[in-house]
């Protein structure tokens, strides 16, 4: 099932192992059987729906929970027997976990001072640190007197400061408004280019999975679903539940619905297309010029809804109904519902998935 | 129904009659005894320069102080590991640990201490042991010496020491500990540096709390203790009715008190200011004195969450393996802490179920023949008749003023607010002997003193407290778009209150009744002041039962309102998650 796609650069060497990890509450596995490879320098990211083991993963490795079984290599060694203060990792916190009666200043020292550097040293990395992140002017203050974005960047600074190998975010932005969000997301990405660290990010926001990670995991109840590439996994999703979690995707459970494709449909597995794959045209009018690369099928919209720069209608074809998003374009046809359409889509964009 | 929708506008109005209760009870007789003290209108020192003069009040003062600074730091040192080890355990631990410190909070300080009576006194339990154990040939002096008040002093205090350092620990987030921890910090460092510091508002208020407290509590230490260990409390009781000229009583009352206020003001204000916003743990915005009624609450919400999300910091595990020689030290000093706590209530309870002619543990035969002495016995059945009836009349009183003034208080400005809070709190801040004379004071100019409306209202003042604290608590928890949203619908403020707040915040009120009514119906101090001659109340009886030491009648009454503990945190519980259902059960209805 998991497919594990080599590393884009060859020869990195694995920093952090999983050999058959897995973590019970009672009889619950939050964490169930989970092995990856992590080299260095990679951006990781673990994807999941709520209460698919992504914390518990991400605190496996940082020493807060010990496995039930398996073992977790950093460097080729294994930390089962090392705390988590000695395991050398700078952790964003989903809260943040800034500590509420320190300065913003005090808070940046905090992981210096623990690593015994002299006091001398730690104000100009401090300074240094808050210049990076935008807050010169707020080393007085207490965590609570900032706002939501710039807690963050303190968590990031806190998190760095120290110059652990290894980096790891929990849901880092899930608390910030979407404009934010999009500003963070570049602050994560820039500070992981500057200071190459081993990265690995969990989250359930799979546009941000997309836009930062080197590899994604995707979870499902405690197991790893599949791992690849942002691509591999967008466009080749091993099963239903990652083309969905992924994006939106049609798939067809519908017998009676013969779907044409390039390759042999393997037993077991159903067809799926995205829904930008799809192209909708008048259902009269005249075929395209590739029709045998096709399929085209004729269906009815049923409801349609702007968003946007996009479109997105729902076309009912027999018993199925297809999602179809279409960039609004200029020239481009609008249909409404109780149109007739003809949808086609090219056989090569058809991709088989296990259910 | 016009000027009830007036007063929605004017929400200040609604604690008035709090108010004006607490000012003609406590206020105006204060102000009157200040002026007493001071030789009004001539204005002179003379009585304060006449009790310094006198060294033996001098050393009584010194020696009051003493003891409770002794008695607080005592609690401190037991108190704070037991806290720590209490929210550091499993849920189900965790729960039955906190309903252990829970019930001697909510049993008679007078049950507990008539315990230590019957445990150390010269026939009691320990001596009888070591007698018939042929280890001593006489009694040893257990009893009334310094010890034996340290003893009770800390029993009595100790639950007051633990509920709000539970509560504060309770809200500390335990990802900070974690995040410590990812940047190196070792578990020491990790606790010095960031656990303790966010506990420290839990230390401050326990701490505050138990010492004054102990400076107006005389009760366990006259029982306990002997000649020698008097506090100052004592001395003004014993003046109150006795003397004739008030002034030099109203000067030592207003020294205790100014004592208080000073170590109130030093401890209390200056650091509630920048750290107690700071750590946001204790979210409360109220500064209150009795941050016990936080812990009871997160106690109730904690005993019906399935499963809280962050609990896995909580074992915060380190890969060695928690060395086990520390687990059972923990296991082995919370069991003994327990026990100190609990023992003696329960020795109370088996030895009132002894069937010999006196009292004796074990109890070598049981029988009921102390209760049937007691609902036998008139006098006994009087008081606790006088009791309850007392104790229900404050409890319907308070419970409406206070909310009434709660209400009133949430909808003020903040500043308005934080000024009447103090006020309000007077009560239960001062300590309760200057409370007792004011209050004496005051029902002799209302012409009150020795009957029941007189004791019902001076029961009031510290009960209308308790419910203003418990409302006010749970309406910082209401969602106050809800009324928005009702009014949006028409609704008239009356109808408001009546269809939206009052069901929500009803079961803050109930809370509030309850513990009007166990305040009144273990008052001793105030009432021994107040009740004169002729009003009996169950307390004062057995109060004069313990220095008289004859009636073992006193140890089924004992063990009875030691019981009652469990049903008070039944009803609690009851009306906790009988809201609770109520509301879940409106939020799974589809929206209409
Ligand atoms: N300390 C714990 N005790 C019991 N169950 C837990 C604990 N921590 C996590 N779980 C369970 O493990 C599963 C995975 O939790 P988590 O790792 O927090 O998921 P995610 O971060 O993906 O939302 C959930 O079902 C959760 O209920
Ligand atoms: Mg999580």
């Amino acid at each position: 099932m998991a497919r594990d796609e080599a590393p884009k650069e060859k020869h990195v060497p694995v920093q952090i192992e999983f050999c058959g990890v897995t973590k019970m509450y009672g009889a619950v596995a939050a964490v169930r059987d989970v092995s990856l490879t992590v080299s260095r320098g990679e951006f990781l990211t673990i994807l999941g729906p709520s209460g698919s083991g992504k914390t518990t993963a991400l605190m496996l490795l940082a020493g807060f929970v010990a496995p039930s079984s398996g073992d977790i290599l950093i460097d080729g060694k294994s930390v089962a027997a090392v705390p988590s203060y000695r395991r050398d990792q700078g952790i964003v916190f989903q809260s943040y976990a800034l500590f509420p009666h320190l300065s913003v200043r005090r808070n940046l020292e905090f992981p210096l001072e623990m690593r015994g550097v002299a006091a001398a040293d730690r104000a100009g990395r401090v300074t240094r640190f808050l210049d990076r992140v935008h807050l010169t002017d707020f080393g007085d203050r207490l965590p609570w007197q900032l706002s939501g974005g710039q807690q963050q960047r303190v968590a990031l600074a806190r998190a760095l400061i120290a110059d652990p190998p290894v980096f790891l975010l929990d849901e880092p932005l899930g608390a910030l408004d979407r404009h934010l969000r999009e500003q963070m997301q570049d602050e994560i990405r820039s500070l992981h280019k500057e200071f190459g660290k081993t990265t690995i990010c969990v989250t359930h926001d799979q546009e941000e999975a997309l836009t930062l990670s080197d590899r994604i995991i995707v979870m499902r109840s405690g197991r790893i679903e599949q791992i690849g590439t942002p691509e591999g996994l967008y466009d080749r999703p091993a099963t239903a539940f990652v083309a969905n979690f992924l994006g939106e995707a049609n798939i067809f459970e519908d017998p009676a619905f013969k779907i044409e494709a390039d390759a042999t449909q393997p037993s077991g597995t159903l067809a799926m297309i995205r829904p930008e794959r799809i192209r909708l045209a008048v259902a009269t009018g005249p075929g395209r010029a590739d029709t045998d690369q096709r399929q085209s099928v004729i269906g009815t919209v049923t409801k349609m809804i702007y968003a946007g720069p996009l479109r997105k209608y729902h076309v009912s074809i027999g018993k199925s109904v297809l999602i179809v998003r279409q960039h609004v374009a200029s020239g481009q046809e609008i249909f409404d519902r109780g149109d007739e359409v003809r949808l086609d889509w090219l056989r090569s964009d058809v991709r088989f998935v296990s259910a | 129904m016009k000027t009830l929708q007036k007063l929605g506008r004017r929400p200040i109005v609604l604690t008035a009659p709090a108010f004006v209760l607490l000012i003609a009870v406590l206020g105006i007789p204060m102000v009157q005894l200040l002026l007493t003290s001071l030789n009004a209108p001539a204005f002179s020192l003379s009585n304060y320069q006449g009790f310094f003069e006198q060294t033996s009040n001098v050393r009584v003062l010194f020696q009051t102080v003493k003891i409770s600074v002794v008695t607080t730091a005592i609690c401190l040192i037991i108190g704070y590991p037991t806290a720590y080890l209490i929210v550091s355990a499993s849920k189900h631990v965790r729960i039955a640990l906190i309903v252990l410190v829970l019930i001697p909070w909510l049993t008679s300080g007078l049950v507990r201490t008539y315990a230590w009576v019957v445990i150390l006194g010269d026939h009691g339990l320990i001596n009888n042991l070591l007698l018939n154990l042929g280890l001593i040939s006489s009694p040893v002096p257990l009893i009334y010496n310094r010890l034996a008040v340290y003893i009770g002093m800390v029993h009595i205090m100790l639950p007051m020491m633990i509920l709000p350092l539970l509560s504060v620990m309770q809200g500390i987030d335990t990802s900070l500990l974690a995040a410590a921890r990812s940047m190196g910090a070792g578990p020491f460092l990790a606790f010095w540096r960031v656990f303790l510091p966010l506990s420290l508002p839990g230390i401050r208020s326990g701490s505050l709390l138990v010492f004054v407290v102990c400076l107006g509590f005389y009760v366990t230490p006259q029982a306990l203790g002997g000649l020698g260990d008097a506090m100052l409390s004592t001395f003004i009781a014993s003046q109150v009715a006795s003397s004739f000229n008030l002034a030099p009583t109203a000067a030592a009352a207003f020294i205790l008190l100014g004592i208080a206020l000073v170590v109130l003001s030093i401890f209390g204000l200056d650091v509630s200011g920048s750290q107690g916003r700071a750590a946001r743990a204790t979210r409360k915005s109220l500064p209150s004195p009795l941050p016990s009624f936080a812990a009871l609450t997160r106690f109730l919400k904690d005993l019906a969450a399935p499963y809280r999300a962050k609990r896995w910091t909580a074992q915060l595990y380190s890969a060695r393996g928690d060395s086990r020689l520390s687990s059972i030290v923990g296991a082995v000093f919370v069991t003994l802490v327990m026990a100190y706590l609990l023992f003696p209530g329960l020795i109370v309870v088996m030895m009132s179920f002894s069937g010999g002619p006196a009292l004796e543990f074990p109890p070598s035969s049981l029988s009921l023949k102390w209760y049937r002495a007691f609902l036998g016995d008139p006098s006994w059945t009087g008081a606790f008749w006088n009791s309850i009836q007392i104790a229900v009349t404050v409890a319907i009183l308070s419970t409406i003023l206070g909310t009434l003034a709660a209400y009133g208080f949430n909808r003020t400005s903040r500043r308005v607010r934080s000024v009447l809070t103090m006020a309000i709190l007077a009560p239960i801040t001062f300590p309760a002997i200057v409370v007792g004379i004011a209050t004496y004071f005051g029902l002799l100019k209302l012409g009150l003193l020795g009957t029941r409306s007189g004791l019902v209202l001076a029961h009031s003042t510290g009960a209308i407290t308790s419910v203003v604290v418990i409302v006010l608590a749970t309406l910082a928890n209401f969602d106050q778009r809800l009324e928005r949203a009702a009014q949006s619908m028409r609704a008239a403020p009356i109808q408001v209150f009546m269809r939206v707040t009052l069901p929500l915040i009803l079961p803050g009120i109930i809370g509030g009744a309850v513990f009007a009514f166990i305040g009144s119906f273990d008052e001793v101090i105030i009432t021994s002041l107040v009740s004169g001659f002729d009003m009996q109340t169950l307390p004062l009886k057995m109060l004069e039962n313990i220095r008289q030491e004859i009636d073992p009648t006193i140890a089924a009454v004992g063990s009875l309102l030691t019981l009652m503990p469990l049903l008070w945190l039944m009803i609690l519980y009851a009306t906790w998650w009988w809201s609770k259902s109520r509301l879940q059960q409106l939020s799974a209805k589809p929206p209409a």
